[in-house]
């Protein structure tokens, strides 16, 4: 639903050239380069911020000079021996690399259910599919605690990655370019006697790398910056990813603002440096396919 | 497609047996993906509904006793559910501004830059969306801090009074709005610019000739054409913007002062782990879904009937 509504805009978000017109080129495009100039300021000062603070010395964290005087990592050391972020960062990797993976694979595994089948109540699965969209996490909260705690998964990081086996996102954006995808090469494929086992991983699959890699993205950048669940089953920092490691710091210290930044800052860290190596795709895959 | 047509022929119970093979397929490779929807959001669904009838403190020692409606009826004599309720709108109402009509402005004010300069504030402007929330949390509460903070470092040095952003009842909630539309604003600018961008100049070209003045071009070109996508986002807005300032109440205000940042989801929270009573967890929960779920639907019946498209 997210997606179908999106991607109609932004499919064509391509550059399109544009004819200069006569008027209003000269100082309304300076005004426009203002607002766009204070709107990146808003967007980015805490940013720098965070990491500007993260690297005063403890004696000039409440400067307010734009660039520090003298950069220290004394923060970093500190932030490092009040929690093991090291390891919730280690956890927050594999919880987010595993997610992404098994994500994909289920996403595909039921798109191409869709894309290849008619099958009976086909329309309908595919509906309650995309109406998972519509239950707020917090209302199913309390059964899927409980259902953890059945389990005695509690404090665990597998029970961070369980209700991550499958997301309608991923199935419904997967479904959508594969209905895209040519009938005759599937034709033929089939005809060459390819199972449909096979066709799945050789011929759908390899086809869909675009798609596939912007999913990763935003599954990969979504699990490691969610908060609500890790929150509910965390108990200790051992057992917990990074953004609660933060959550605990601001609790147990909330004052020790170089330390905090310095823990934010290691924990953004990964994320930052994707989106500047991979900064095009990123805001691509975003866009695609809606907010999450 | 022989195989397409087949299935569509199964009234024939003959044929029926025969495709049989095939017919189980999809069901195999929707498994994986069925079995989690339904184990992590269907079933407990359902639980949420029949946990509402009782009463239980989520001790599995401790029994399960059945009240009927006394949960629902609890929580609608609640003060506190209608605080909530009435947060929940004003965090719709003040995103609203943020996440759409600011960005509509910015996108058709600023369509005429050079791509070039365009791609550069575009990777800026998009920055907040992937910063992690908790992270978003930590840092604003540094800025905003009433001593030390850089904000208020600004607001005492323009010769005001530091304004305590997160503990006064009154400005609490706008602070927490704002944190969240910060996250927003960036991502909402690039759908509309897109959009916009997307336009056929020669709309607006022949609108010109035709002698339509600036503000007439916006107002009856462009915004019919933007509508679908203005329409996305006033819906993602008013059906996720409380959702997504959980984080920053449970890291920064925690609900309060005074209940003063308190939306519905918030309160879900913390009927269930805070005051660890299931029965009024899963009641309000099943209100909400309800109540979230007839917003859903206006919502999308608003959207068939007024978006707009070119061809």
């Amino acid at each position: 639903m997210t997606t179908e509504a999106i991607s109609r805009p932004l499919a064509a978000a391509r550059p399109r050239l544009r004819r200069k017109t006569a008027e209003g080129v000269g100082i309304n495009s300076a005004a426009g380069h203002l607002v766009m100039v204070l709107l990146s300021l808003f967007c980015l000062f805490p940013v720098y911020w965070m990491v500007v603070t993260s690297l005063r010395p403890a004696n000039a964290i409440f400067e307010t000079s734009l660039w520090p005087s003298s950069i220290s990592l004394d923060n970093y050391a500190y932030a490092l021996n009040a929690i093991p972020i090291v390891r919730m960062l280690i956890n927050t990797f594999i919880v987010s690399i595993v997610v992404t993976v098994i994500q994909l694979f289920t996403g595909l595994l039921a798109a191409y259910a869709f894309a290849r089948w008619r099958f009976r109540f086909d329309k309908l699965v595919y509906t309650a599919v995309a109406l998972t969209w519509l239950v707020p996490f917090q209302v199913v909260m309390i059964p899927n605690y409980l259902l953890v705690a059945q389990m005695g998964l509690l404090d665990s990081v597998v029970a961070l990655i369980l209700p991550h086996f499958a997301s309608a996102l991923a199935i419904l954006l997967l479904a959508q370019s594969m209905r895209g995808f040519p009938k005759e090469v599937l034709e033929a494929a089939r005809m060459d006697g390819a199972r449909s086992w096979r066709i799945l991983w050789e011929v759908m699959t390899p086809n869909l790398r675009g798609t596939i890699a912007s999913l990763a993205i935003l599954i990969f950048i979504s699990t490691w910056n969610e908060y609500f669940w890790p929150l509910l089953l965390s108990r200790t920092a051992e057992n917990s990813v990074v953004q609660i490691g933060i959550q605990m710091f601001m609790t147990s210290e909330g004052n020790a603002w170089g330390p905090l930044m310095a823990a934010s800052t290691m924990a953004s860290l990964p994320i930052l440096i994707i989106y500047i190596v991979l900064q095009r795709q990123v805001v691509q895959s975003f866009m695609k396919s809606g907010i999450r | 497609m022989a195989q397409l047509s087949v299935s569509r022929l199964d009234a024939a119970p003959v044929r029926r047996r025969r495709s049989g093979n095939w017919r189980i397929s999809p069901w195999l490779y929707l498994a994986p993906a069925i079995v989690t929807l339904v184990v992590w959001i269907y079933w407990p669904l359902v639980d949420a509904l029949r946990l509402s009838f009782y009463q239980w403190n989520m001790l599995p020692s401790s029994p399960q006793t059945y009240v009927g409606l006394d949960n629902y009826v609890r929580i609608f004599s609640l003060p506190k559910f209608w605080q909530a309720l009435r947060n929940t709108a004003v965090y719709v109402l003040g995103l609203l501004p943020l996440a759409v009509l600011i960005p509509l402005a910015i996108a058709i004010y600023t369509h005429d830059l050079p791509a070039r300069s365009r791609n550069i504030y575009r990777a800026i402007i998009f920055v907040p969306m992937i910063i992690a929330p908790v992270v978003a949390a930590a840092v604003w509460r540094w800025l905003l801090d009433p001593g030390y903070g850089m904000v208020n470092a600004g607001i005492t040095w323009l010769g005001f009074d530091p304004v305590k952003f997160l503990t006064d009842p009154k400005v609490a909630i706008w602070t927490v709005i704002v944190i969240t539309g910060w996250k927003l604003i960036g991502f909402s600018t690039l759908i509309l610019s897109a959009a916009n961008a997307n336009i056929n100049p020669s709309l607006i070209e022949a609108a010109r000739m035709d002698g339509a003045s600036k503000w007439e071009i916006i107002r009856d070109v462009r915004l019919p054409l933007l509508s679908s996508s203005i329409l996305f986002l006033v819906m993602m807005t008013i059906l996720l913007g409380a959702q997504w300032s959980f984080t920053y109440i449970n890291v920064l205000t925690g609900g309060g002062p005074l209940g003063a940042t308190t939306n519905i989801y918030y309160l879900l929270w913390d009927f269930g782990f805070s005051s660890m009573s299931v029965g009024w967890g899963s009641a309000s929960a099943v209100i909400l879904f309800i109540g979230f779920g007839a917003v859903a639907f206006v919502l999308f019946h608003f959207i068939d009937r007024f978006s707009f498209h070119d061809n």
